[in-house]
């Protein structure tokens, strides 16, 4: 091992990755509110009593998260302009694959929330003439979305992750100005290293974040 | 558009081949992975410091950073600092065992977590050897207990081996992409592996949710 390493270019050209850690940012955080959002409703079809609604529902479910992430965002990226004529700049783009497959990951999520709400309230909710909005509004979601918390949140995470996978498709977040990098600086190790240290610096502290919760969770349950 | 998934039948060899490709990758290093993952559940209970430490660091680190960056960094980064030179496949083997032991230990650690602690105490009194302890008291409950999470991570390998075609590896995604590019056909052969990887996985999901439900239920609770 006689490697000496010299970080000089990487932090020379810092604000390069600052700019692709914005877009890989972006592109998180706005999955994620597409995820949290219609993942709840997605659970809601995924439940529901008639089949027309609950198969489609499921399917959706089962082929997002049966597949490659790298294929959707792919199939995206090259699929969607073809089919349905769609042409949207790179990072809706990507934020739509990621939102996507995200909805079918945090519907899962709710819906074990939804089915640990005891049957008893939901005969009360009849009973107090709720109409169905005002069921799901006020006393499913609510619940559900405490339950389903921990999973949601490391569901996210795992988001951010996937998102370096639009680097792939030439989207310029974080993973692919860091490639740019390492390939221009031929230094892929202080690179690399780098990029991994600043995804591990969002990631770790909201793993831990779940943890927390978590715990709290457990202890308001025991006592 | 015209839509016309007959081409794809003309390269049906090439896409099995191929899926087998990914199958054998999947599984080779979704056993090597589980056992070392094992291993790092066992040093993250251990007493020691510096053991329990590098493990825990380990396991953050390779469950922390996107896979695609670990794929990189071994692939490029190896090579440089050890100077060994690493053939593809055995850098994206290097990648996918690490990244496996890291998430499989979690599920060993949850199954450990679950044995009772009366038991530790029985050993000690029945005076058993630690190693014939973890041998025969330990592991045995805990591969019982952690067989559906494994099968869900091992699945989860599958897919994230799709990965692997971006450093060149000729595995179904490589393929299937190559392929797309060459006929210019994307949507016929994109849609068509997304299916193969479909068909695949989603029974194997359906495996886990049963084993979980009837299986070991029965033996481990």
């Amino acid at each position: 091992m006689n490697y000496s390493s010299s970080f000089t270019y990487v932090f020379d050209n810092f604000d390069k990755l600052l700019q692709g850690l914005w877009i890989t940012l972006q592109l998180t955080i706005a999955a994620n509110i597409i995820g949290i959002v219609f993942g709840f409703l997605l659970s809601l079809l995924a439940i529901s009593k008639f089949r027309l609604i609950r198969w489609p529902a499921q399917l959706y479910i089962e082929f997002f998260r049966c597949t490659p992430v790298l294929l959707q965002v792919i199939w995206f990226f090259y699929c969607l302009p073809i089919i349905f004529d769609i042409y949207l700049d790179p990072v809706p783009m990507g934020v739509l694959a990621l939102g996507l497959n995200l909805m079918a990951f945090n519907a899962e999520a709710y819906r074990s929330g939804v089915q640990a709400i005891p049957r008893e309230q939901l005969d009360a909710c009849v009973a107090l003439s709720l109409n169905p909005f005002q069921k799901n509004l006020y006393v499913i979601l609510p619940q559900a979305f405490r339950i389903a918390l921990p999973v949601l949140i490391t569901n996210g995470i795992s988001i951010l992750q996937q998102s370096s996978l639009v680097a792939i498709v030439s989207v310029a977040d974080l993973m692919y100005e860091g490639k740019l990098l390492a390939t221009d600086s031929y230094r892929p190790f202080e690179t690399y290293s780098i990029v991994a240290l600043i995804y591990l610096a969002m990631a770790l502290p909201i793993g831990q974040m779940v943890s927390w919760i978590e715990r709290r969770q457990e202890r308001t349950l025991h006592s | 558009m015209n839509f016309d998934p007959t081409v794809v039948l003309k390269y049906w060899s090439v896409l099995l081949q191929a899926l087998g490709f990914s199958l054998a990758l999947t599984l080779s290093c979704a056993i090597l992975g589980m056992l070392l993952g094992f291993i790092i559940s066992l040093a993250r209970t251990s007493k020691n410091r510096p053991l329990y430490w590098t493990s825990t660091l380990f396991v953050e680190i390779f469950r922390g950073t996107p896979l695609l960056i670990q794929l990189f960094w071994i692939f490029f980064c190896v090579p440089i600092i050890f100077g060994l030179s690493l053939s593809p496949l055995v850098s994206v083997v290097i990648s996918l065992v690490l990244f496996m032991g890291a998430t499989s230990s979690e599920s060993f650690r949850g199954a450990l977590k679950s044995i009772p602690k009366e038991q530790m105490d029985a050993c000690q009194a029945l005076g058993i050897r630690s190693m014939n302890k973890t041998l025969f008291v330990i592991l045995p409950q805990v591969l019982l207990r952690a067989t559906p999470p494994l099968l869900s991570n091992s699945v989860a390998l599958f897919k994230e081996s799709a990965l692997v075609s971006s450093v060149g590896i000729a595995d179904l995604m490589f393929v299937g992409q190559s392929l797309s590019n060459r006929t210019a056909r994307p949507v016929e052969f994109l849609t068509t592996i997304a299916i193969i990887y479909f068909v695949v996985a989603f029974p194997l999901t359906r495996i886990v949710g049963n084993i979980e439900a009837r299986f070991i239920k029965r033996f481990a609770f």
